[in-house]
């Protein structure tokens, strides 16, 4: 492409032909306040905020649709585009109702932030504000203020172009133009969320979350959804060790702004179930009763000895990360000895799009494969341990967290079994049937890895605290730390559970068995498999960052002519 | 002066009476022209649209990109909803057949086989005549396929406007005739970039296409020595307020405004003294009465005077006249027409309303004269579309010149509330 040289406020810019001067700016850290441009979106130019001077323009022009041309002095912060800025506000502020006080976009939204920034702070309207309806349910997760609205059509283009449904628009003219949904439709597309988050105001708000905390009272953790094998790029939001809320964390790379509702709503609110395994269990006289980890460790490994090497059969797990599934193979086959050693696959074909949504339903199948959870030579795959235990081979199956029992078939031979541990999060239709239940702490719990579909390893971090991540902060991030007893998110004071990483579960039980596998910290087991895994070769915690790395090609199969 | 817009012949919109006065004369001239030339007649004899920009026609006739696959599109705008503006719909029914042989002929110059003529949806009986007379072109044979046994076919189709103002201009325009919502589009791109459908498009008034046979007929000389030299040719001026004889008059450019209203519209009832004009519909800027000595209907004398053509529309107000509720009025109706896309009109039309009705009622204040006008600069230039600057521009006006009204008003109520 052609480029060209700019001028923006001094500074020389080299830039591509055909970009606008926003994006332009953008690039050069020269931020060019905006409330309807998007940079995934359509430029649409209808809020004006955007306005800069470019010299020999007889008018400001709008930095979000005017394309760079060789020679152009663009002025960003001059007297003319200030005035011009402050004249927008305040348009966007008179009918504006003033909610913030009690809108849950107070202390991230845009109109609040540029009111601060880019305004007078001062309003010489003194006529009736225009009234509009409020509290609209527009679809089953997103609620609509059309007071609040500055009609910047975001949301309407985020279901146009992105969502690809039409399920927006705007009615009526003038300062009564009004969002809404076509007639007879919702906004229910499998996206909707979306908009709550680029809207740029308290108009859209995330139904589920509403009125649940003030975002400054909540922090914030870089982590992976565990929705799908898309693995989209989140964040978590924990206040006082309660997870409330997730929203989409860009990366270009996976997922872009976005993430799907499903994803939002339905992957996180087992962290603070009231179902949740709480510490370990042993099933004494048929009822599960909480223990302390030594005596469900000592009931584990006893257990696991007192079987031959063929009677065992051992489940990895798609839901777990790399380094409890690394931990966990290398136990099966160095100390257990069992060859049969298989995981779960949750594909529900045709289950997906050509947007996010992956139809295998698991966050890290690929890495759980990838670390060597898979049948020894001549060992049991999955179907064949399940026949086992049908047939009386297996006696003993020790699993790592996955619902196994849910799988059509399984249900039925599990009470089969003589011995039965698993690790669980949460009470489930697997716990029913286990003589050992290992408290397991969740993704929002613990450091470690995930492999999504596009072989892209991406990190989870912990943003909810158990009593072991009390001790060891493995992972946590500064802010978290920072945040240790702070009045507004009194996370080391919350509820916190019993619950432990698996792999650290494992590494237990492999040392009451005479194995000791010694490890500090998440990152060491992922050292160890960067050393051993051919795919994660030269990676590190520090390599894959917030934004993920990609495994390296598989080897290909040598072409012979 | 002769009429060649509306010429004075008993039943002319039928399309045997045109033909006898050398009706579709000039579509068979043209199409024995290469296309360029067509162009480069338009271009020379200097004809400015009448739909209130006064851009020169040849030259935006010469935009239309030359070797692009795209199929191209001619609008023909009749949404004429500007207040004070009613000439196109005498075009409808006094003249259709000049403006469907207009159209043509631009089609075949700029090498378009598909013109939408955009008519205002509250045209009942124009839209059915209009109607009538492209039927009738298509059963003679001027509109289709292979016209007059020529290569060139093109069709035309009417589309009727759902009553908004902003569907008049250009860009919105082309949305409602997508089935859009009618909201102006950003420029760049311009529309012979990417306008209908994203293909290459025109857009041209109902009167600026009516004047295209003429050039054609009588050739760009004689065109371009009609009226005043920069902005020449026959144009309709409608003549509404207080006038006796209020309708629209075909004269030549350049006509003096005091000869429009007192020759032509019959001067002021009762004799009255003018105390304001507003030249070109409600979105030009108003003038003093004691402004328009001397001031002439074109683009060029009514610029150095302070306003514009615009639509050629004018509004004659008496001594009598309250400009205040003048003011309001016309303010009201730019609050109701903004499509509320951008920021500043969508907000600011409505507080420009609001204070004025206060006004109005009474209620004004010595500080807002001076907001008006600075909400009136802020909406200025910086909208997406032109009514920002045609809601903003009469306020401007009317302060600057009628600022003692505004202050009268305002010290009577604050003298009432006091
Ligand atoms: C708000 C608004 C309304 C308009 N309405 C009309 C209209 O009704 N008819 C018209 O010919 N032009 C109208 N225009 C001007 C058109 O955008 C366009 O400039 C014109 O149709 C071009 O034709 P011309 O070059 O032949 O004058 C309007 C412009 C604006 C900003
Ligand atoms: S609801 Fe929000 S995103 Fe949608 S138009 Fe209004 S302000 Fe913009
Ligand atoms: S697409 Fe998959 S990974 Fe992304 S949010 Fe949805 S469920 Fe989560
Ligand atoms: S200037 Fe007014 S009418 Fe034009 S796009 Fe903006 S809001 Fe709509
Ligand atoms: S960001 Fe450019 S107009 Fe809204």
């Amino acid at each position: 492409m052609p480029t060209v040289k700019i001028t923006i406020d001094g500074t020389q810019i080299e830039a591509d032909n055909k970009r606008t001067i926003i994006e332009v700016a953008r690039e050069h850290g020269i931020k060019i306040p905006h409330f309807c441009w998007h940079p995934k979106l359509s430029v649409s130019g209808n809020c004006r905020m955007c306005l800069v001077e470019i010299e020999k323009m007889p008018k400001l022009a709008i930095a979000c649709s005017t394309q760079v041309a060789d020679g152009m002095v663009v002025h960003t912060k001059n007297e003319r585009v200030v005035h011009a800025r402050n004249a927008v506000m305040e348009f966007l502020l008179i009918n504006h109702p003033l909610d913030c006080p009690i809108c849950d976009e107070a202390g991230e939204c845009k109109l609040q932030d540029y009111t601060y920034k880019y305004s007078t702070g001062y309003s010489r309207f003194d006529e009736d504000k225009v009234h509009k309806p409020k509290r609209i349910q527009l679809g089953p997760h997103v609620m609509f203020d059309a007071e609040r609205c500055i009609l910047c059509s975001r949301c309407v283009r985020f279901c146009d172009e992105i969502a690809g449904v039409h399920q927006l628009q705007f009615i009526q003219r003038g300062d009564h133009t009004e969002l809404t949904t076509f007639p007879g439709e919702k906004l229910d597309n499998p996206y909707s969320m979306n908009v709550v988050d680029i809207c740029p105001v308290g108009a859209l708000t995330n139904a589920d979350f509403r009125f649940k905390a003030r975002v400054w009272e909540m922090s914030f953790t870089d982590t992976i959804c565990q929705g799908c094998a898309r693995g989209c790029n989140i964040e978590v939001g924990v206040r006082n060790n309660e997870t409330l809320r997730l929203t989409p964390r860009r990366n270009d790379d996976v997922n872009g702004y976005w993430m799907c509702d499903h994803g939002r709503l339905d992957t996180f609110k087992f962290v603070n179930a009231e179902n949740r395994i709480k510490a370990p269990m042993i099933r004494k006289d048929g009822v599960l009763v909480e223990v302390g980890w030594d005596e469900a460790i000592a009931r584990v490994a006893s257990e696991l000895k007192s079987f031959k090497k063929s009677e065992v059969a051992a489940l990895g797990s798609p839901f777990a990360t790399n380094e409890d599934n690394h931990i966990f193979q290398r136990f099966v086959k160095e100390v257990l000895g069992t060859k049969n050693v298989d995981f779960v696959r949750h594909i529900v074909e045709g289950d997906e799009d050509n947007i996010l949504l992956r139809s295998d339903k698991t966050p890290n199948s690929i890495g759980a494969a990838e670390v060597g959870v898979a049948p020894v030579e001549g060992g049991m795959s999955f179907d064949a341990i399940i026949e086992g235990i049908h047939e009386g081979k297996i006696k003993a199956l020790y699993a790592l967290e996955d619902d196994v029992a849910a799988v059509p078939g399984v249900a039925e031979v599990l009470p089969k079994l003589e011995f039965f541990a698993v690790h669980a999060a949460n009470e489930n239709s697997t716990t029913r049937y286990a003589d050992v239940v290992l408290a397991a702490a969740t993704f929002a719990e613990k450091n470690g890895t995930m492999v999504n579909f596009q072989r892209r390893v991406q990190r989870l971090r912990p943003a909810v605290t158990t009593l072991e991540l009390d001790r060891a902060m493995d992972g946590f991030e500064m802010s978290r730390w920072d945040k240790f007893a702070a009045h507004n998110d009194k996370w080391g004071k919350g509820p916190r559970r019993d619950a432990r990483a698996s792999w650290k579960i494992v590494a237990s039980i492999a040392a009451a068995m005479g194995t000791k596998f010694k490890y500090n910290s998440a990152d060491e087991v992922f050292n160890e498999i960067a050393q051993r895994v051919e795919s994660f070769k030269g990676l590190s915690y520090l390599k894959v960052g917030k934004k993920g790395a990609p495994l390296k090609a598989k080897a290909m199969a040598p072409v012979h002519a | 002066m002769e009429r060649y817009i509306l010429p004075d012949i008993p039943n002319f919109h039928e399309i045997d009476v045109y033909e006898q006065h050398g009706g579709y004369s000039a579509l068979k001239k043209a199409l024995g022209m290469n296309p360029a030339e067509v162009t480069d007649e338009v271009k020379k004899s200097n004809l400015r649209g009448r739909g209130g920009a006064c851009f020169p026609t040849g030259l935006k006739w010469t935009f239309m990109p030359k070797d692009n696959a795209k199929p191209k599109y001619l609008c023909v705008n009749g949404d004429e909803s500007e207040p004070g503006t009613f000439k196109d719909r005498q075009i409808f029914e006094f003249n259709p057949h000049q403006l469907i042989e207009g159209t043509l002929i631009g089609c075949y110059a700029m090498g378009i086989t598909t013109a939408y003529i955009y008519i205002r949806g509250e045209y009942g009986k124009w839209i059915k005549m209009l109607q009538k007379a492209i039927d009738d072109a298509y059963a003679k044979g001027y509109i289709g396929q292979n016209i007059l046994g020529s290569n060139f076919s093109t069709n035309i189709y009417l589309h009727k406007g759902a009553g908004a103002y902003i569907c008049g201009e250009e860009s919105s325009l082309m949305e409602s005739l997508e089935g859009n919502r009618g909201y102006p589009r950003v420029k760049p791109p311009f529309p012979a970039q990417r306008g209908v459908w994203n293909c290459p498009t025109t857009i041209n008034n109902v009167e600026t296409m009516t004047n295209v046979p003429l050039i054609i007929n009588k050739g760009w000389e004689w065109y371009s020595k009609i009226g005043a030299p920069k902005h020449p040719g026959p144009i309709l001026v409608g003549i509404s307020g207080h006038v006796n004889k209020p309708g629209v008059y075909e004269v030549a450019t350049g006509e003096l405004l005091t000869d429009l209203i007192y020759n032509y519209a019959g001067g002021v009832p009762g004799n009255k003294k003018i105390k304001a004009i507003i030249p070109g519909g409600s979105s030009t800027m108003i003038l003093r009465g004691d402004q328009i000595e001397g001031v002439r209907m074109d683009a060029d004398s009514l610029k150095a005077a302070g306003s514009s053509v615009g639509t050629a529309g004018m509004i004659v107000m008496d001594e009598e006249t309250d400009l205040i509720r003048v003011i309001s009025r016309i303010s009201k109706f730019y609050y109701h027409e903004s499509c509320g896309q951008c920021t500043p009109c969508r907000e600011g039309t409505g507080w420009l309303w609001k204070i004025l009705k206060r006004f109005e009622t009474g209620e004004g204040r010595m500080q807002d004269i001076d907001l008006l006008v600075d909400i009136a600069n802020n909406i200025e230039g910086n909208t997406i579309c032109a009514l920002g600057d045609a809601a903003a521009w009469p306020v401007q006006s009317m302060v600057r010149r009628f600022r003692d009204e505004f202050e009268k008003r305002a010290k009577r109520s604050e003298a009432a509330a006091a």
